[in-house]
Formats: structure tokens, C-alpha cells, sequence
């Protein structure tokens, strides 16, 4: 009897393009959640307006952080979905184990994430001209990719890994569901809870702080660390819970 | 050489013990039929060899190693079930591609060749299939990835009787040209036991028998005849089933350690002796009572 | 042939008589190889070592002989081997269960030899 002999790596790869071809889903609802959201964010994300008489003046502001928003939403979602039972037990049917599985799901994500970026910081170009055609008066900040390449890939990057960030907390969050069912209510009410406490308080609570630790930080390094770091906290805590749970169908 | 070996093996699922100190040993390039009834632990037994599950306590290992979280045991195992998660966004040509990408041994051809001859369409999807279609094409994965060891748990569950004649018959002529340890879980004995070497029978999560077929047939004789004189016969023998015919006649089956003079005599005192066939013999000894559903209503 | 497969007889030895009828018959002379186990799973749809067993059993009564690396090969005598076991206990143990179906029916032995030989009469010499 010969045995065939696998690495950690080979098979990691493997499941990648596995799921990359299996979970091409996730990607059509990628398409049009930022349809959505670009149709959202013709309302404009901020605006002012003043009337003199006979004048009136309107200022609306466009830009495609709304597309951002739920493209970080879309990327949490994903994630819970992969940890649920139709999508971990798929890798089950071939050859698996639960390190593996997790990394390819990582690698999907970041993927994912990467792709999602992207297309976010695209969508600001098909915002620009939409914008351009629909509405009067005009003033477009740098007009394409080319003008300002150094814009659209530190864009991409930074989008990219915010909403890599979420899909690593909703793959926390996704595995702590499957392991106990409690969690998907215990969770969510922990976060509104919190959010309302802080309300109640009126000052800035451990959420709030959460969100500014992240999206207010000032420098592009420190930004990298902070996310990378969460990111790998996240994951790694994620590996530790399901590298011990079963497949039961 | 041994493929699987466990000892003392334990499965404790919501407070039952679905395997109760169960030790075994399967060789290998065998083919080895598991046979109980539904509960006797089959498919968490499957489902442990196939690193889906982890034993609560005692000892397994497939190819030397504990195949829980094992990408070495993972490799060389197929589990081919009736709830297999195949994704649904595959249609059966990529679902075989992918099988293809992930085992070394894989016959592609063999995996085109059965899904033409059970003309299955290869652009449809594996959640459109029928029960039956499903349990045909996971068969067919079970074969063409030609590893070292393949568990089929009621791989024919839904197929109708030609489709399970051909797929037994297929994995007979495939186990020919590619000797491997194959482990076929079923509840139609008479149907697999043609094409077992060994049999594996469980009752209550543990091993009841494990024997090779030919021996299972001798293992149990059937005497039919007056009540009285069966009593005599079957007095120091271990009776696994008796059942009464008539007013003063009956049936038993006992364990056949009967010398060859023994049986002649049996013969003479007006004793009918009949083989008891495998599944019958399997039925009796997995039932809870000597006299089965009959002590029901007694 | 199709096997019985209804358990009445183990396959092993429907294997074994098989193979016995294929030298009796003349399919396969003395000296020569006969059926692998592989070769009779294939054409009963049975496990190989159910094959190999039924073969063990011929190869046990030296009505076939083993050749290392070379397979099961024919006796010269085993045409005799088989006529004569076959006559010893195939009809010796049919004729035990005549006697007793005889005793039975009350029908007395000189009553059962006379049946035995009008039988006789309207069967051809072999």
C-alpha cells in the first residue's frame, strides 16, 4: 500500500481554488450590494443649502464611503456564511483538515477583501460620472485612475484591509455561532447593549473608542499594524475554537 | 498489514454511547462489510475513521495515525455517504475536476465513463439529483479516487436494483485491477455479502462478529423438528434463535459446533438441518430477543 | 453457471465443484492452469478470496497443484480424483438420505433396493 503523501501548502491551495470557484456567489452579491450602494449614495453623503430671495443654493457632497460601508457589511456577512455547515462540510467531502480548511478560508477571504476593495475605490469613478451627467455645476476631485494612481492604490489597500477586518470578525463571530447557537443572539446583544449604554452615558464608550481606534488613526503604518495585528488576533482565536469541532451533518 | 486498528473505542453523542469499547482490526486490501441494525454505531464508526469525529476515549488509527484533524489519513480516505456536502454551485463535471485536483490516485476517465453509463448529465447540479442519482454519483467519487482506503456508508440507499447490481459489480471489477481496503456499510447483507472477504458485525456500538463471510455461513446451524427432541439436541448449545411451528415442532438456530457424527445422528433422531444464511444469521443475532418480533405478542 | 446464492451451500464450495465439472467435462485438461481467483471473481462477481478458497480446497485434495509465481495447475490424475471422491460422498450421503426418507414412509429396505433397480433400468450406462 502506497500512501499519498500531501503538504500543508498543496492542499491549501487546492481548497483555495476550490472555493474560489464553489463560493463564486459570494461575488455576484458583492456586484450588486455596491450597485446598491452607489445607487444609495446619489443622495449624497452631506450637503447644504441656502436661499437668498431668489437665489437658491444647493451644495450636495458625493462620495462613495456609503459603497465602503456596505461593502465592510458584505464582507462580515461572507464570512459568517463560509463558517456555517453547507460551507465548512464541503471541504470535508475532499481532502481536509480543520488548519487547512481555516487557512483556505482566510486566503478566500483576503480575496475577497482585496476584490472588494477595489471595486469599492472603482465605484467612486462610476459615482465621479454619474455624478457628472446627472447633475450641474460640477466640481470633480482627479478624474481617473491614471491622473492619480498613487490615490487608487492606497485607497484600494486601506479599503481592503478594513474590509478584511470585518470578514475576520465575522469569522470569529460566524465559528463562535457553530460552536454554541447562544452566541448569535448573546453577541449582537452585547454590541446594541453597549451602543446604548454609551448613549445613555453620553460619553464615548469601548465601542465608539473600537470604531475611532481604528478609522481615525492619522498614519497609513500605524493604521497597517493596528489591523494586521486584530486581524491575526481574530484568526488565530478563530483556529484555536474550531480545531477541535466535529462535522455532523 | 493493518489499515485500521482501535481499541476500547468510545463515542459518547448527547449522553448515549453511540460505540461502547469497541476494538477491531481491519486489514488490508480487504473488503470488509459492516452490518447492524440502525443504531448499532456504523456511521459513527465511519464517520471516526474518517476524521469527522472524535472518539470521547480509547484509541484509533488509521494508517498508524489518529485521523482526527489528520491531512495525511485525509488524503488516503474517501468517505462516500448519503448527506454528502457537495457545493451547489458545482455542476457534476466540476465537482469530478475538483475530486481530480484533490486525489492523487484519481482515474478521470473511469469517474466520465460511469457518469455516461449511468447517464447522468454532467451540467447538472448535485441538489437537483434524485435520491437515488445522488447516491450514484457520490458511488461513482468512492471509486474513481482509488484510495487506500474507501468507506462506503449505504452507498446504494435510493438506487434502484440494476443501478445496484452495476455499482456493486463495478466496484468489484475495479477492486480487482486496483486491490484496495475498501469498508461497505449496508443493511442488505445478501446483497454485498457475495463480494465481502471479511464481515464486521456490530450490536449496541461494539463488535459483536468479526469474520470472513465463508466462515460466517458455518458459523450457525438451523434444526428443525419435534419440540421435544430439539430440547435434547440444543441442551449445552448456544441457542441464538428459537421460534415454535405448529403444535409440537420448532425451529432453532444454533452456534454449529457439530462433529461431523453429530450432524448424522441429529439426522437419524429426525432432525432437519438447514444452513442459516448470513443475513438471517445477522438478524438473529442483533436481535434483542431469541424469538424476535414473535415475543412481542407472546 | 449462476451461483446459488441462497445460502444452501457456501459459494466457496459451488466454486470448488465448478471447477471440478470444468475438468470433468474436459474444458480443462490435466497439466494445465486453470482459472485464476481473480479470473473467478470476475466471472461470479464474488470477493476473490472467496475464489481463492474454493481453489484451496482442490489444491488440499491434490485434484490441483500450486506452481510458485505460476498459479493453480491440473493433476494428471484429477479427472479419477474427483469421479472417485464424488462417488464416496456425494452418493453415500444422497443414499443416507434416501434410507432415511425410506424410513419415513415405512418402506422397507428390500422395498428401496427394488425401487433403486427398476430406476437403474431406464437410465443409460455411463
Amino acid at each position: 500500500m502506497s500512501l499519498t503523501s500531501v503538504r500543508l501548502t498543496d492542499v491549501v491551495k487546492k481548497q483555495y481554488l476550490y472555493k474560489m470557484k464553489a463560493y463564486s456567489q459570494v461575488f455576484m452579491s458583492l456586484i450588486f450590494i455596491q450597485l446598491l450602494a452607489v445607487l444609495f449614495s446619489m443622495n449624497g453623503v452631506g450637503g447644504m443649502g441656502s436661499s437668498d430671495g431668489n437665489m437658491q443654493i444647493e451644495i450636495k457632497y458625493f462620495s462613495a464611503v456609503l459603497v465602503v460601508v456596505f461593502t465592510m457589511l458584505w464582507g462580515f456577512i461572507t464570512a459568517i456564511i463560509i463558517t456555517t455547515k453547507a460551507y465548512r462540510n464541503d471541504d470535508f467531502v475532499f481532502v481536509t483538515n480543520r488548519t487547512s480548511s481555516n487557512l483556505s478560508n482566510i486566503v478566500f477571504l483576503l480575496t475577497a477583501s482585496i476584490i472588494g476593495g477595489i471595486t469599492s475605490m472603482l465605484s467612486t469613478y462610476l459615482i465621479k460620472v454619474i455624478v457628472y451627467y446627472f447633475f450641474s455645476d460640477v466640481s470633480l476631485k482627479s478624474t481617473s485612475v491614471l491622473a492619480a494612481p498613487n490615490e487608487f492604490f492606497l485607497g484600494s489597500f486601506s479599503t481592503s484591509l478594513y474590509i478584511f477586518l470585518f470578514c475576520a470578525l465575522g469569522y470569529l463571530f460566524g465559528t463562535l455561532v457553530q460552536i454554541n447557537k447562544a452566541f448569535a443572539v448573546l453577541i449582537p446583544a452585547a454590541f446594541f447593549g453597549g451602543l446604548i449604554i454609551d448613549g445613555l452615558r453620553g460619553n464615548e464608550g469601548v465601542i465608539a473608542k473600537g470604531f475611532n481606534f481604528f478609522f481615525m488613526e492619522p498614519s497609513l503604518t500605524v493604521f497597517i499594524i493596528k489591523v494586521i495585528v486584530t486581524a491575526g488576533l481574530l484568526i488565530s482565536g478563530t483556529f484555536a475554537l474550531s480545531n477541535r469541532m466535529e462535522v455532523r451533518s | 498489514m493493518t489499515v485500521i486498528e482501535c481499541r476500547g473505542l468510545t463515542k459518547v453523542y448527547g449522553g448515549a454511547k453511540a460505540l461502547n469499547n469497541l476494538s477491531c482490526k481491519i486489514e488490508e486490501n480487504k473488503i470488509t462489510g459492516l452490518i447492524g441494525r440502525n443504531g448499532a454505531g456504523k456511521t459513527t464508526l465511519l464517520k471516526i475513521i474518517a476524521g469527522y469525529l472524535k472518539e470521547t476515549s480509547g484509541e484509533l488509527n488509521v494508517f498508524s495515525e489518529n485521523p482526527f484533524n489528520n491531512l495525511l489519513v485525509s488524503a488516503n480516505v474517501i468517505f462516500i455517504h448519503d448527506q454528502m456536502n457537495l457545493p451547489t454551485s458545482l455542476n457534476l463535471k466540476e465537482i469530478l475536476d475538483t475530486a481530480a485536483s484533490f486525489y492523487e490516485k484519481w482515474d478521470h476517465d473511469l469517474a466520465n465513463r460511469l457518469l455516461e453509463y449511468f447517464s447522468l448529465n454532467p451540467l447538472q447540479h448535485h441538489n437537483g439529483l434524485s435520491k437515488g442519482m445522488k447516491s450514484t454519483f457520490n458511488a461513482i467519487l468512492g471509486l474513481a479516487a482509488r484510495v487506500p482506503l474507501t468507506l462506503f456508508d449505504e452507498p446504494t440507499s435510493g438506487m434502484d436494483a440494476a443501478v445496484r447490481k452495476d455499482f456493486y459489480r463495478a466496484l468489484l471489477k475495479d477492486y480487482l485491477a486496483h486491490p484496495r481496503t475498501i469498508i461497505i456499510s449496508s443493511h442488505h447483507l445478501n446483497e454485498i455479502e457475495d463480494l465481502l472477504e471479511d464481515i464486521l458485525l456490530m450490536k449496541d456500538g461494539k463488535e459483536l462478529l468479526h469474520l470472513p463471510v465463508a466462515d460466517l455461513k458455518e458459523w450457525a446451524i438451523g434444526l428443525q423438528g419435534k419440540t421435544s427432541v430439539i430440547n435434547e439436541w440444543t441442551r449445552n448449545k448456544e441457542v441464538i434463535y428459537t421460534k415454535s411451528i405448529g403444535l409440537d415442532q420448532s425451529y432453532v438456530a444454533v452456534r454449529n459446533d457439530f462433529s461431523e457424527v453429530e450432524w448424522q445422528k441429529a439426522r437419524v433422531a429426525g432432525l432437519e438441518l438447514t444452513p442459516v444464511t448470513s443475513s438471517d444469521l445477522c438478524v438473529y443475532l442483533t436481535s434483542k430477543t431469541k424469538g424476535g418480533i414473535d415475543d412481542v405478542f407472546n | 453457471m449462476i451461483l446459488n446464492l441462497d445460502g444452501t451451500k457456501p459459494i466457496y464450495v459451488q466454486i470448488s465443484e465448478w471447477l471440478e465439472n470444468e475438468i470433468l467435462n474436459g474444458n480443462v485438461e490435466s497439466e494445465q492452469k486453470i482459472y485464476s481467483q481473480y479470473q473467478l471473481a470476475e466471472i461470479f462477481n464474488i470477493n476473490p478470496a472467496t475464489a481463492a478458497k474454493g481453489l484451496n480446497i482442490l489444491a488440499d485434495e491434490q485434484i490441483l497443484m500450486k506452481k510458485r509465481g505460476l498459479g493453480m495447475f491440473v493433476t494428471s490424475n484429477a479427472k479419477e480424483m474427483i469421479l472417485t471422491k464424488r462417488k464416496n460422498q456425494t452418493l453415500k450421503r444422497l443414499v443416507q438420505e434416501i434410507v432415511l426418507e425410506a424410513g419415513r414412509l415405512q418402506v422397507s429396505k428390500e422395498e428401496l433396493i427394488d425401487m433403486i433397480k427398476t430406476a437403474d433400468i431406464g437410465e443409460e450406462e455411463q
